[in-house]
């Protein structure tokens, strides 16, 4: 055998094992992105089981407020029959996704600003335990998105990083979309009198 | 010149009054004393509250492996009381790293809220509604007057109450103490089965004529007696050339009580690879992770 062949060998091999490498790594890091996301809409889940029980509650005090406590079951049935796969998660996808839990979000918000003429309600010891659940599933969602943004930022940053970048495109590897802040978010809040 | 002067301490004034921490500036005092779990770098709390509560959390990572942090400021930065207990919890990895079960308790008098942020493997044991039941029981009503030490420790014993015996402590720290020792105890195996291989290879051979095998022990008498080590003279006697070979050999006392209470020579010190029994080592946070559980009151 020629010293040149034996060279071309031996890259060919180093070249293999680097790229068998790579692609572990890159599965590894998609399978977390996934991870991630089912974390987040693990937790979605988890308010959305919650709104029920409130609902009743809130019912049972404030009755005649029916346009409010309709709405939010409204956007809950709406926004619970929509669950979006991890391996297609897409831009468009995911802004309707969030778009749909933002409707829950803000009626709720209006449902919690109502249960403020209340006093009674106000006082009741479950009201008040499930309104600390809530906050606690709120705070565990943006908890759970923003580290779902971290982890799929790792992972578009090397599916996009020379020499990765290779590896990703032979292997149908897709840039992961991020959440975005609230909509709304960034406005101050209407105040009426 | 002087106006200056006067306008930078005037400055100095307004940071030094209220001042807002951020989570790396908590000093972390349960890092120097594994007895101490409380922050109080304002002093708002007081002493012997804090000795309170630091007996009572002491216990309770004792007894369950619980870790708690409990932090009580002034001001925080930012003033969002859940993210700052909740970053508290996770830059400083508070509760034991593969069960999770950290609990952050934070105090800002200027925010006027009290937060608990608790761990993944806390909130099955120490719900959202339970925290916040706690607070509105034990707590607001002293810190709204103002109350911080009544308030702080009447919420410290109601957790404490709720956690106590919620689950054993399986402590990850000794784990890796064990695996240690058994790390060492194989290196001594190494090493003796080496020494076995090495006398039977170059073992007993005469230093005038060479034979292997052939040295045989007449004589020996001590010539000293120090640190449990006895060291002694001994004569050989080879059997092939009738030379003489004295030698000096050291060997371990069985008699005696030294300041350690490890065996022979060979273990001395094996005694000493607990967990540190001491009451004012440092202690350490077992890198435990946080996901947003816990509930928050204001007053």
């Amino acid at each position: 055998m020629k010293k040149s062949t034996i060279i071309l060998i031996a890259v060919i091999a180093i070249a293999a094992i680097w790229g068998v490498s790579a692609y572990n790594g890159l599965v590894k890091m998609d399978e977390s992105v996934n991870t991630a996301w089912s974390n987040v809409e693990n937790q979605y889940q988890r308010r959305a089981d919650l709104i029920p029980n409130l609902v009743n509650t809130v019912k049972g005090y404030a009755a005649h407020e029916k346009e409010t406590l309709e709405a939010v079951m409204a956007a809950r049935s709406k926004a619970t029959q929509m669950t979006i796969d991890a391996d297609n998660l897409t831009p468009e996808k995911l802004q309707e996704y969030q778009k749909a839990q933002g409707e829950i979000g803000s009626a709720l918000g209006r449902l919690l600003a109502i249960t403020e003429n209340y006093p009674d309600l106000k006082a009741n010891q479950n009201f008040m335990e499930l309104q600390a659940q809530l906050e606690g599933t709120e705070n565990r969602i943006s908890v759970e998105r923003r580290n779902f943004n971290e982890v799929a930022r790792t992972y578009n940053t090397s599916i996009r990083t020379f020499p990765k970048t290779i590896i990703a495109g032979m292997c149908g590897f897709d840039k992961r979309p991020y959440f975005e802040a609230e909509e709304g978010a960034n406005k101050a809040p209407e105040v009426k009198f | 010149m002087k106006k200056l002067i006067i306008i930078l301490s005037l400055f100095v004034c307004l940071f030094a009054q209220a001042k807002e921490y951020t989570v790396k500036e908590i000093p972390m005092v349960h890092l120097q004393d594994r007895t101490r779990y409380v922050s109080n770098p304002d002093g708002i709390l007081s002493p012997s509250s804090v000795a309170t509560m630091d007996s009572i959390l002491y216990a309770l990572e004792q007894k369950t492996g619980i870790q708690t942090l409990v932090v009580a400021v002034t001001g925080i930065e930012g003033g969002d009381c859940f993210d700052f207990a909740y970053r508290l919890g996770k830059e400083m990895g508070v509760g034991q790293k593969e069960r999770d079960n950290g609990l952050v308790i934070l105090l800002s008098t200027d925010e006027r809220c009290v937060q608990f942020a608790t761990g993944y493997g806390l909130e099955g044991v120490l719900p959202d509604a339970i925290c916040k039941r706690i607070q509105s029981r034990y707590m607001v009503e002293h810190l709204g007057k103002d109350d911080w030490d009544a308030g702080m420790v009447a919420g410290i014993r109601a957790v404490n109450g709720y956690l106590d015996g919620s689950m054993e402590n399986i402590g990850g720290e000794e784990e890796e103490d064990d695996t240690a020792i058994l790390y060492l105890l194989a290196f001594i195996f190494g090493c003796v089965i080496f020494s076995c291989l090495i006398v039977a290879i170059f073992g007993n051979q005469c230093p005038k004529c060479k034979k292997r095998h052939a040295l045989q022990r007449v004589s020996s008498h001590e010539i000293s007696r120090k640190h449990g080590v006895i060291t002694s003279e001994v004569t050989y006697l080879c059997k092939y050339c009738g030379h003489r070979h004295v030698t000096k050999e050291q060997s371990s006392d069985p008699n005696f009580r030294g300041p350690r209470s490890g065996g022979g020579t060979v273990f001395m010190g094996g005694g000493g690879f607990g967990s540190g029994g001491g009451g004012f080592s440092g202690g350490s946070f077992g890198g435990g992770s946080f996901g947003g559980g816990g509930a928050g009151s204001r007053f």
